[in-house]
């Protein structure tokens, strides 16, 4: 007895929800989805906490009674704006405001601590990661807290000589356990620098395709006709353009930058989600809660995001969670052949590094691919069950 | 005794979750007879004809009780009971589709569109005769054809599917049913989703192929009008149990089981009689003031086309003619009910007169005010005034938004109360109006039931306190006691508010309870408009004549 009601109350906060709560909660009792964003989170904390998790800089070190952290006079803009981000971030998840509150305030957020940053935090230009080591062996400082990988994604380690590839835990000396790259950089804290990559990639590129996709079909939805037209002729001309081989010129013609990369993954997947758009908003559009809105008066932008919007975003969320994943293939792909970034880590890279020398080093390529896989998986993981989530038939036959 | 169904229960499982969708039903069916299963969605009829044909899926359904026997004929003409839920799936199968058929609701999608109908009807035939050669079952399958009065069955049997009409194709699937002459036949709602004058073609010819073949007929549906038709026995059926069984007459006549006697009580014949016998006294001198009243709506020469456009440059080959040089008038506070079969471009209309289609030519005024060509900001005004009820309940309010945001956001939008707090009283203010519980401001439309949500959509419409009110086909998605509740809920408010409505539907029980006017369409064109009183008892158009002819209606107790 005491079981039934039990049942009818959880029924009943379970309706009592919006839809979006509903998706998730639905979402997250799939064990592969609770796996897909249990990873997610875990890189997201890695990506943000980088800088602490694997420098050369202490944490905390105290010279002649003195105590100082170079971390922090190492930190840049960047490093800042995203922890910045990550704050503003949770406290906004915890609060209780609208969602498109919530964005406008991170996005702004995200700005101007950018902005601040930019100007006020000046990290020394020349890093010579090397002293604190030779410090330390001089015994100059009275104790030093490192990170816990204490390596740099760029400190070759010059003060060992000349240092190579070395297997995982090759060297008494030092640890590295994921071992060293050509350069003589530890592999580990080059892989948590990199995740900063893939996730920035993937977020920014499908947000990027995101917004044109959306407003493009709905345009195209909404207004039909000659809308429909030019932005269908649209669609198919980008649809057109193979993205790798446009990233790869634009590459040849203006050098490499992250922000290129992520602007032209952007630009090339947005038709992807136009034509989800634009599907959901012709179906929706004849809706009955659609025409009893115009013909209550309401505005254009209400009917536009209050009434058709949400209830179209569902497919494209899944979509982008796919999206996403193949950005990060896309860029691991350019750094494999070499077209990525010079100097920065991407797990693409190092993949790279793993076929070129005569040898095949296993764990250049197994600790980066498997990164690669467990995200691009991730994402996959989630992308599967949301769409199971949403999909009323698919729900049917399974409960 | 063909058919013998004792103590069936079946139990459907949905997750954790067991419905007892049949509990417990007995009932029998004779050679020659049809016995009828009525009862609101959900009642659980056309699982009991699933479980005695022995189409459930069986890991979700099971049967803990229960006995279905029934006569086997052998090819050889020996008789054999079986209990079909004891026979191996070989042995169902073969009994399926030879000895019991079944046709369902949707002729649209029942039907494979891929092959030609003569293709599916040989295939059944040569399924269960495997000796049948080729040019036999042709011969049979077109033979069938004739039967269901297919017109020129030998060039229509390579026909595909998409080439029929609706009717047609349930027609073809009657004939796919009885290709193999069957004994018993199963009919799931079978003119549910057909016009009126299509239901009445396709009810005489069962009925006619049952005389001629001596078959028993499982009928079910949710209208008593084809019940009265067709049933010689019928059995109500509430919750997955039949709660009264009987004859036809004594059922409709002296009804004995509390259900019953409120479902034939919530038909619209009866709700009009119960109206029309207060209107004599109450209504009458006052329609005689309401004529004087000046029209609120006028319609003058309304046309709507729509293109048609071929080839490459889409160039406009000819228009599809919705609405045709309509005119007509609503005085204030009357009820004109616009009544036609499906695609007649009822729909269309209202749609047009609150400005949702815009009208290819002609006038719509409201007030005296000519509405058409008017911009989007000039047409605000007018919306207040105008509103609209839908069909669907399920797709009528946005899933979205909670009740209150959908309620409060048109008032917002027109400057209706001064604060979010005022509107929110006024929003509840509306609720208790429509009878419901004012706290459901606070829910979402998945939360309610068909016949609550078309109260929110009454209540939407409500908000902007308007004059006139489109009605389009606001009760056709609702089982009839939903429905008795939410017509006089509609008059109630009607009354109170003062209110013009025009209501568009297909059924003409529910005209004739609601309206005080009645206009037919057809093809476009209104072919007759007068007082309904007048109309359905002395319809002077053919097509007026047809129409009413072809309603099927439950003969009503005299006393």
């Amino acid at each position: 007895m005491s079981k039934t009601s039990q049942d009818i109350s959880t029924n009943r906060t379970l309706q009592n929800q919006s839809y979006f709560k509903r998706i998730f909660t639905e979402v997250l009792t799939h064990w592969t989805a609770r796996i897909g964003f249990g990873w997610i989170a875990i890189l997201v904390i890695i990506a943000v906490f980088a800088p602490f998790l694997a420098s050369s800089h202490p944490l905390l070190m105290s010279q002649q009674g003195q105590w100082s952290s170079p971390i922090l006079a190492h930190l840049t803009p960047a490093d800042a704006t995203i922890l910045a981000a990550f704050i503003a971030g949770l406290v906004l998840f915890f609060l209780k405001i609208r969602f498109l509150t919530k964005l406008a305030i991170l996005l702004s957020v995200i700005f101007v601590s950018g902005l601040i940053s930019s100007f006020t935090i000046t990290p020394p230009e020349l890093t010579i990661y090397e002293q604190y080591r030779e410090n330390q062996s001089a015994q100059k400082y009275d104790w030093v807290v490192y990170a816990p990988v204490p390596y740099s994604p760029k400190d070759y380690l010059r003060d060992y000589g000349d240092t190579g590839l070395e297997n995982p835990l090759a060297d008494q000396d030092r640890t590295h356990w994921a071992g060293t790259e050509e350069n003589g950089a530890d592999v580990l804290s080059r892989m948590i620098h990199a995740s900063r990559i893939a996730l920035g990639i993937g977020f920014v590129a499908t947000g990027i395709a995101m917004l044109i996709g959306i407003f493009i079909g709905g345009i195209m939805g909404y207004f039909s006709g000659v809308a429909d037209m030019i932005g269908m002729r649209l669609v198919e001309i980008f649809e057109a353009i193979p993205t790798l081989f446009l990233l790869l010129t634009f590459v040849a013609f203006f050098g490499r930058s992250l922000y290129i990369m992520m602007i032209i993954i952007g630009i090339t997947s947005w038709p992807g989600y136009a034509r989800f758009v634009r599907a959901e908003f012709l179906r929706l559009r004849e809706q009955e809660f659609v025409q009893s809105a115009i013909a209550c008066g309401l505005p254009l932008r209400s009917i536009l995001f209050r009434h058709i919007l949400p209830n179209g975003i569902a497919p494209i969320l899944v979509a982008a969670s796919f999206g996403v994943a193949s950005a990060i293939l896309a860029e691991a792909t350019l750094s494999f052949l070499g077209l990525g970034l010079v100097d920065d880590p991407s797990w693409g890279q190092m993949l790279n590094q793993a076929v070129q020398s005569a040898t095949f080093n296993w764990w250049m390529a197994a600790f980066p691919g498997g990164a690669i896989f467990l995200t691009v998986f991730a994402y996959n993981l989630i992308g599967e069950t949301m769409r199971d989530a949403i999909d009323p038939y698919v729900k049917k036959t399974t409960n | 005794m063909l058919l013998e169904v004792k103590n069936l229960r079946t139990h459907l499982q949905t997750g954790n979750t067991i419905v007892k969708a049949v509990d417990d039903v007995s009932f029998t069916i004779n050679k020659g007879e049809t016995y009828c299963l009525v009862g609101e969605s959900g009642s659980g009829k056309s699982i009991s004809a699933l479980s005695i044909i022995q189409l459930l899926p069986s890991d979700i359904a099971s049967h803990p009780s229960g006995q279905i026997h029934f006569d086997y004929r052998h090819s050889d003409g020996d008789i054999e009971q079986v209990d079909m839920l004891q026979l191996a799936d070989s042995r169902k199968r073969a009994i399926r589709g030879s000895r019991i058929a079944m046709i369902f609701q949707e002729p649209m999608t029942s039907l494979n569109p891929v092959y030609t109908i003569g293709d599916q009807i040989i295939e059944a035939l040569q399924l269960h005769d495997a000796n049948l050669d080729y040019q036999t079952a042709r011969a049979r399958a077109i033979e069938a054809l004739a039967q269901v009065q297919i017109p020129s069955p030998e060039e229509r049997v390579d026909e595909y599917p998409h080439r029929l009409s609706g009717g047609q194709r349930q027609r073809v699937m009657i004939a796919m049913a009885m290709a193999c002459e069957p004994d018993l036949l199963i009919a799931d709602e079978p003119t549910t989703a057909l016009d009126v004058t299509v239901q009445a073609e396709i009810l005489r010819l069962m009925q006619e192929l049952q005389q001629r073949r001596g078959m028993g007929i499982l009928f079910i549906t949710h209208d008593f009008g084809v019940v009265a038709k067709m049933a010689h026995r019928l059995g109500v059926m509430r919750l997955g149990k039949i709660v009264e069984e009987g004859p036809l007459s004594k059922l409709l006549h002296s009804p004995q089981h509390e259900y019953t006697k409120q479902l034939i009580a919530a038909l619209p014949e009866n709700l009009a009689r119960k109206r029309s016998i207060t209107s004599a006294h109450e209504t009458h001198p006052q329609t005689a003031e309401l004529s004087d009243q000046p029209p609120l709506l006028e319609l003058k020469n309304v046309k709507v086309y729509f293109p048609i456009k071929k080839g490459v440059l889409k160039r406009i080959v000819g228009y599809v003619k919705a609405v045709d040089d309509v005119t007509f008038n609503i005085r204030k506070g009357r009820i004109l009910a616009l009544v036609g079969e499906s695609g007649c471009g009822k729909t269309t209309l209202g749609r047009a007169i609150i400005r949702l289609i815009n009208p290819t030519a002609g006038t719509i005024a409201i007030e005296g005010q000519d509405i058409t060509g008017l911009s989007a900001k000039q047409m605000l005004p007018f919306r207040r005034k105008m509103q609209i009820i839908f069909q669907d309940p399920m797709s009528s309010l946005n899933p979205r938004l909670s009740i209150a945001a959908t309620l409060t956001e048109p008032m917002a939008v027109h400057h209706i109360g001064q604060s979010k707090d005022e509107r929110i009283d006024m929003a509840r203010e509306i609720l208790k109006q429509v009878q419901l519980d004012p706290d459901y401001l606070w829910r979402y439309p998945h939360e309610f039931s068909g016949g609550q949500r078309q109260r929110i959509g009454i209540a939407r419409a409500l908000v902007l306190n308007p004059k006139f009110i489109v009605c389009d086909e606001i009760t056709s998605a609702l089982d009839v006691s939903v429905q008795a509740e939410v017509l006089q809920l509609l008059l109630q408010l009607q009354r109170d508010h003062d209110l013009t409505l025009l209501f568009i539907t297909h059924n003409i029980g529910v005209v004739e309870f609601v309206s005080d006017e009645m206009a037919v369409m057809y093809d476009g064109k209104i072919v007759e408009h007068g007082s309904t009183h007048q109309v359905s008892n002395q319809p002077r158009h053919e097509y007026t004549r047809k129409l009413l002819a072809a309603v099927p209606r439950v003969p009503l107790n005299s006393n």
